[in-house]
């Protein structure tokens, strides 16, 4: 009988499992152990460049649509368990994914996403914006969703190297930015309501130009109906998945066929209001003593927590010039408040167009105008002109951070 | 409302000054206490900075001449270099770009050119006359000052041709690159400035020749300059050393060489060190990609760079006057001279040396008024124009003579070839 070592055990059962494991390149982990590695490692990623011959042309400024254009390069890091876990990070040329049909994320919607953006800034380099906050972010909604965790940190940098061989994919005029999408995606070749034992991690950018049109500078107007629910007490709306967002397509039709240009999501009898479109919302008032407040709803686990969100909260805590509060708004409120002419502005706040004001509210067969654009210094602006003067490099602040250029 | 977070904010910010930049923009500031993502960060050694370059590739979409002469200007006065070296990739429709002291009208067949289509441009590197059509590529070395080395980048291509197509070549001793019999493949000029430089240089690949030929073909037009002037030299294309040589294949040949040089040493690092770079990039050569793209794109397309730059210079020519406008005991060998000095590539000055007889014929009276409606004109079809008008409101019943001297002068200035001449 020959008794293995137990090195030769786990060697022997990893290839074993190797044949089944779809033909991507992927070196065994270097340690030795079978415990799962909690994180790939920034050192061990390998970059594979694409020859003239792979690269997209570039288009017009004027004719870069959102999410339609994808730059050169992707980044990719699977997920094995069989095979200690994370697998060393790749850059490498945009490709399209294969999957087994019987992947989870096919049938169960085990998948998140990212939303970030690098910026451009004023002196040439490009800036990402709070990426920590995205990371924490992207783990909670792993464990939410059954899908393996990793170390931020070592994302960031390799999310980095990834922006800096793609950054001739932001326009080097003003105000021009890549976005970032993160997904992390169950590929489980098995059905099965279960947790994923293989998952791919990758990352596709698209570059935005500064006049792409759906920025939406203009003030919105809101279908508000209470037929809809995007989120409720125990479930996940708190979490960045992509589950959350298809039921939301229906009802963004309704609005449209209404003529109105967003949802705005309300909860419970009470007809609290919790987002707007896939944006926090924040309401800015002269509350019942006489001074003026900056409310959102709290992250009670109904409401997305929003870098835009966390970002306006903390900079109103720092200029400490009204009161800022988190807590539930019913639509009741804000018809009073509107009645009294004490409701100053309604916006919402998102990586897209960092604030939306909004014009008006469409609610149970009344349009209900909000006078957030009278205001000769709204706040939304303030903000607004604060947060691109950080992304954009006009003031330095910890919160923008060049990447290595 | 800025300040205020800034001052108030937990970490403390350290002023790092940037020197050497073109652009007027606020200093950069960065902290070492907060998480920073850039791996060379770390380091602030001069050395460090050094080792943490990195190459790019661009490959412009543009073929207009004056688009990808605007994009490389844009490149040496916008970008910052020290980290960061590029090599430009472009190719032209057919066209002629003459050096930044030269004379287009001395360097090429002008009119010929405008018939066909073919642009003339002056770049701004000195040097001689080239022809580009989509057969030739160019090739753009961005450096900082310091770093510039035309004989590494001249060598980084000849061991490219060496790696893909086993193709022999040398170095010459004016820096071009040639061909074992010795035969021209590359020409080469440079641009050396603060805190920027580059070098660019030519590789015929599938040039037309017999076109080139045409284009550069130079007339004895009796010009007299201190322009710099071309030295031709035999050209012949890769392919006809090599029918495999491809220009796509070329450019990701060159561009992998470049990529996998290192960019102090020249030492070819291998495969591995490719996997460091940024690797290739097209680049679509905009306003909206590049702002202020294109005012420098209008300045390379105006005539006043074009033509207006020439160096001082004058321009004679002699024609035998026709039997038709001589009298009939005139000697038959009478000769109308014209010296026409150009500055700025307008005419100063005007000198017609008209054979007596002629200038007291009856009806010749136009001396005076061709000289002064040329003055002050154009070099080009323009002032021509000006001198027709001018001298049709002459009452003169011997039109025929006005219109000798007027064909004289456009052969003067569009330097075609006089048939009576030859």
């Amino acid at each position: 009988m020959v008794t293995l070592t137990r090195l030769a055990r786990v060697l022997l059962r990893r290839k074993f499992l190797c044949r089944h494991v779809a033909t991507y390149k992927v070196k065994p982990a270097l340690s030795f152990s079978n415990e799962v590695q909690n994180t790939f490692k920034f050192a061990d990623l390998s970059v594979h460049l694409a020859s003239p011959e792979q690269l997209q042309q570039k288009p017009e400024v004027t004719a870069l649509q959102f999410g339609k254009h994808f730059t050169d390069h992707m980044l990719k890091i699977l997920y094995h368990e069989s095979l200690g876990g994370w697998q060393r990070p790749e850059i490498l040329p945009f490709e399209n994914i294969v999957l087994h049909p019987a992947a989870k994320v096919l049938h169960y919607a085990t998948e998140l996403f990212e939303g970030m953006k690098a910026y451009r800034g004023v002196d040439g380099k490009i800036r990402i914006f709070r990426p920590e906050k995205n990371m924490e972010r992207m783990n909670q909604s792993a464990l939410r969703a059954g899908l393996p965790t990793f170390d931020g940190e070592n994302f960031i940098k390799c999310l980095c190297q990834l922006l800096s061989i793609e950054q001739e994919w932001v326009p080097h005029s003003e105000s021009s930015s890549l976005y970032i999408r993160p997904t992390l995606i169950g590929i489980d070749p098995s059905l099965g309501v279960a947790q994923c034992a293989s998952a791919l991690l990758y990352t596709i950018l698209c570059p935005v130009g500064s006049y792409f049109s759906g920025t939406g500078e203009a003030a919105v107007s809101l279908l508000a109906d209470p037929r809809f629910t995007r989120s409720w007490p125990g479930g996940c709306g708190d979490k960045k998945m992509g589950s959350n967002y298809a039921p939301t397509i229906h009802v963004q039709q309704e609005a449209l066929g209404q003529g109105l240009q967003q949802v705005l999501w309300l909860y419970s009898d009470d007809h609290l209001i919790t987002e707007v479109g896939t944006m926090n919302i924040f309401m800015f008032c002269i509350n019942d003593s006489g001074e003026r407040e900056l409310i959102t709803p709290p992250l009670d686990g109904l409401i997305l927590p929003g870098i835009t969100r966390a970002s306006i909260l903390e900079l109103s805590r720092e200029w400490n010039e009204f009161r800022v509060s988190e807590r539930s708004i019913p639509m009741s409120e804000v018809v009073h408040l509107l009645s009294e002419n004490r409701l100053l502005e309604l916006f919402g706040a998102g990586t897209a167009c960092v604030v939306s004001p909004v014009a008006s509210i469409s609610y149970r067969g009344e349009t209900l105008h909000i006078p957030t654009e009278r205001h000769k210094y709204p706040i939304y602006a303030k903000f607004r002109q604060t947060l691109t003067d950080i992304q954009y490099g006009r003031v330095s602040h910890p919160w923008a951070v060049p990447i290595d250029t | 409302m800025a300040q205020n977070f800034v001052q108030g904010s937990i970490v403390k910010l350290q002023r790092i000054a940037i020197t050497g930049m073109k652009r007027n923009k606020p200093l950069a500031l960065s902290s070492m206490k907060f998480c920073n993502y850039s791996s060379s960060a770390q380091q602030g050694s001069e050395e460090a900075k050094v080792a943490g370059t990195v190459k790019s590739v661009f490959i412009s979409q543009s073929n207009d001449i004056f688009t990808n002469l605007a994009l490389e200007d844009w490149l040496y006065r916008n970008f910052d270099f020290t980290n960061h070296h590029i090599l430009l990739l472009w190719q032209n429709s057919p066209a002629v770009v003459i050096g930044r002291h030269q004379n287009p009208w001395l360097e090429a067949n002008t009119a010929v050119l405008s018939e066909h289509g073919i642009e003339i441009a002056r770049r701004n590197s000195g040097g001689g006359t080239v022809y580009h059509d989509r057969g030739n590529l160019n090739l753009t070395f961005f450096t900082p000052r310091e770093h510039y080395s035309r004989k590494n980048n001249l060598q980084l291509i000849c061991r490219a041709l060496l790696r893909e197509w086993g193709l022999k070549t040398e170095i010459s001793p004016r820096e071009d690159i040639v061909s074992g019999n010795y035969k021209q493949i590359s020409g080469t000029a440079a641009k050396l400035g603060r805190p920027n430089a580059y070098h660019h240089c030519t590789l015929l690949v599938d040039v037309d020749k017999v076109k080139l030929g045409h284009a550069l073909h130079k007339h004895n037009k009796g010009i007299k300059t201190n322009a710099t002037q071309s030295i031709p030299s035999p050209v012949m294309n890769l392919c006809d050393l090599n029918s495999h040589v491809k220009m796509e294949k070329l450019l990701a040949s060159i561009g992998w060489e470049y990529l996998r040089t290192d960019p102090y040493s020249a030492e070819d690092k291998g495969e591995d060190f490719i996997g460091k770079q940024r690797g290739f990039q097209f680049i679509n050569p905009t306003d909206q990609w590049f702002p202020g793209l294109e005012k420098l794109r209008a300045e390379f397309a105006s005539w006043g760079w074009r033509f207006g730059k020439s160096p001082k210079f004058n321009v004679t020519r002699t024609f035998r006057v026709p039997r038709e406008l001589l009298s009939k005991d005139e000697l038959t060998d009478q000769e109308l001279s014209i010296t026409i000095d150009v500055n700025k590539g307008v005419v100063e000055d005007v000198l017609l040396t008209v054979p007596p007889r002629l200038a007291a014929a009856k009806g010749f009276s136009g001396q005076a008024q061709v000289v002064t409606s040329l003055r002050g004109q154009q070099f080009s079809e323009e002032a021509i124009t000006m001198l027709q008008k001018a001298l049709s409101e002459l009452e003169s019943p011997e039109q025929t003579r006005n219109e000798f001297v007027v064909h004289c002068m456009r052969t003067c200035i569009l330097a075609l070839e006089d048939e009576k001449n030859n």
